[in-house]
């Protein structure tokens, strides 16, 4: 696999695909209006994302961690790893989280930086909770950047930060993440027209992880492949 | 789309606003305002700053501001390292700190914003950068500003706030 961080130039510019986000749209029409939620967004905020969540009793943290998450990347030492993961996601209320907004996020780290982001939302995120991702998955290039992801009103998901540079995508297989985030179950899988495999992961009830051997660990149990 | 779950018609709901009024719009209607006072580009104050009238802010402040009934404007030029209470705050600068607005708070385009955001309604921006939290429950917004007894309702630890089945959205 070509190093995370080699981009290279891409020949042409491409319109941003738009592409219609079922399982984005399916985790929005989800939310129990009458409760309070807590949501997580990796991305950058924007208008329309608020506007979004305004309809809900909601809270919502906004990390924008697009310039920051590569910078988990690499780390040989688990407690320096989780020191980081913490400071990039700092807790503001003691609320559990309901909700986490991953965009296309999780494509630029390597396996050990997946897992301990991951491991960090799930011990954030209430029993049920669900997380949004889109993974490349058809495609063994990607942008060298992440994107910058608005929800439109028919659920489509703009790319406003479109990269014309583009790198190596890491591929991650459902049974990848399933590895990287014991804490989570994939619920849902759905291939995107351009590509991306678009996943809702639904944090597991205790018991349901303590019968997981894979979460009996905080160490993720993975190797790096960057590494 | 969106529709479902929609509590208010646009314009009425609490929440994000498409748009932020100007800065110096009467936080009182539609009457003229009254200039606000200004705190310059070369001025810094390092400590508690309170008032009883508009004010807008182009240098550096840090410690925290109270303009409980009036509206603070941080220019282009401000930079803010404090907690902020004021009925209507507009940022255009440099923000660090927590936003209590008792109406209204709006982050414009140039704003650089790390903090926290508490105000019945709030409108952002894009091209903003913004890092931290937006309370838009109302109960939770009520409390925290004293509007209400009714402290937020903290999400349940066994019962998830997501329904089980898309069968079972709720709808308004």
């Amino acid at each position: 696999m070509e190093p995370l961080g080699a981009a290279t130039a891409r020949a042409e510019f491409e319109v941003p695909p738009t592409p219609h986000a079922p399982l984005f749209r399916t985790l929005i029409e989800r939310i129990d209006a009458t409760r309070r939620i807590v949501v997580l967004d990796l991305g950058a905020a924007h208008a329309k994302t608020l506007e979004l969540f305004s309809r809900f009793r909601c809270r919502i943290e906004i990390v924008d961690a697009r310039n920051e998450i590569e910078s988990l990347n690499g780390s040989a030492d688990s407690r320096d790893l989780e020191a980081a993961v913490t400071a990039l996601l700092p807790r503001v209320g003691p609320d559990p989280l309901d909700i986490a907004l991953c965009w296309d996020l999780l494509n630029y780290l390597d396996r050990r930086a997946l897992a301990a982001l991951m491991a960090a939302l799930a011990g954030r995120t209430a029993p049920g909770g669900l997380a949004h991702a889109l993974i490349v998955y058809r495609e063994s290039r990607m942008p060298a950047r992440p994107g910058d992801y608005v929800p439109l009103q028919d659920f489509r998901l703009l790319n406003l930060g479109q990269s014309l540079a583009e790198r190596a995508a890491p591929r991650y297989s459902p049974e990848d993440l399933k590895l990287c985030m014991p804490g989570f179950a994939i619920e849902r899988g759905r291939l995107l027209g351009n590509g991306m495999q678009e996943f809702l992961f639904r944090r597991k009830a205790p018991l349901e992880e303590n019968n997981d051997p894979r979460a009996r660990t905080n160490a993720p149990r993975v190797k790096s492949k960057a590494s | 789309m969106f529709e479902r779950g929609k509590k208010d018609e646009p314009g009425q709901r609490q929440g994000v606003e498409p748009e932020a009024a100007p800065w110096n719009e009467s936080a009182r209607g539609n009457a003229p305002a009254r200039e606000a006072a200004v705190i310059g580009r070369s001025i810094q104050i390092d400590g508690n700053l309170r008032g009883e009238e508009d004010l807008r802010i182009e240098g550096d402040v840090s410690g925290t501001i109270q303009l409980n009934n009036h509206s603070l404007t941080i220019g282009k030029d401000g930079k803010i390292k404090a907690d902020v209470h004021a009925k209507v705050i507009t940022v255009d600068g440099n923000m660090d700190g927590d936003l209590y607005g008792s109406e209204r708070v709006s982050i414009r385009k140039t704003a650089r914003v790390i903090g926290n955001i508490v105000a019945p309604r709030v409108s952002l921006e894009d091209g903003a950068r913004f890092k931290g939290s937006i309370e838009m429950d109302p109960e939770a917004v009520d409390a925290v500003l004293g509007k209400s007894q009714s402290a937020p309702k903290p999400a349940s630890a066994v019962t998830p706030t997501i329904v089980a089945k898309p069968a079972a959205v709720a709808k308004v």
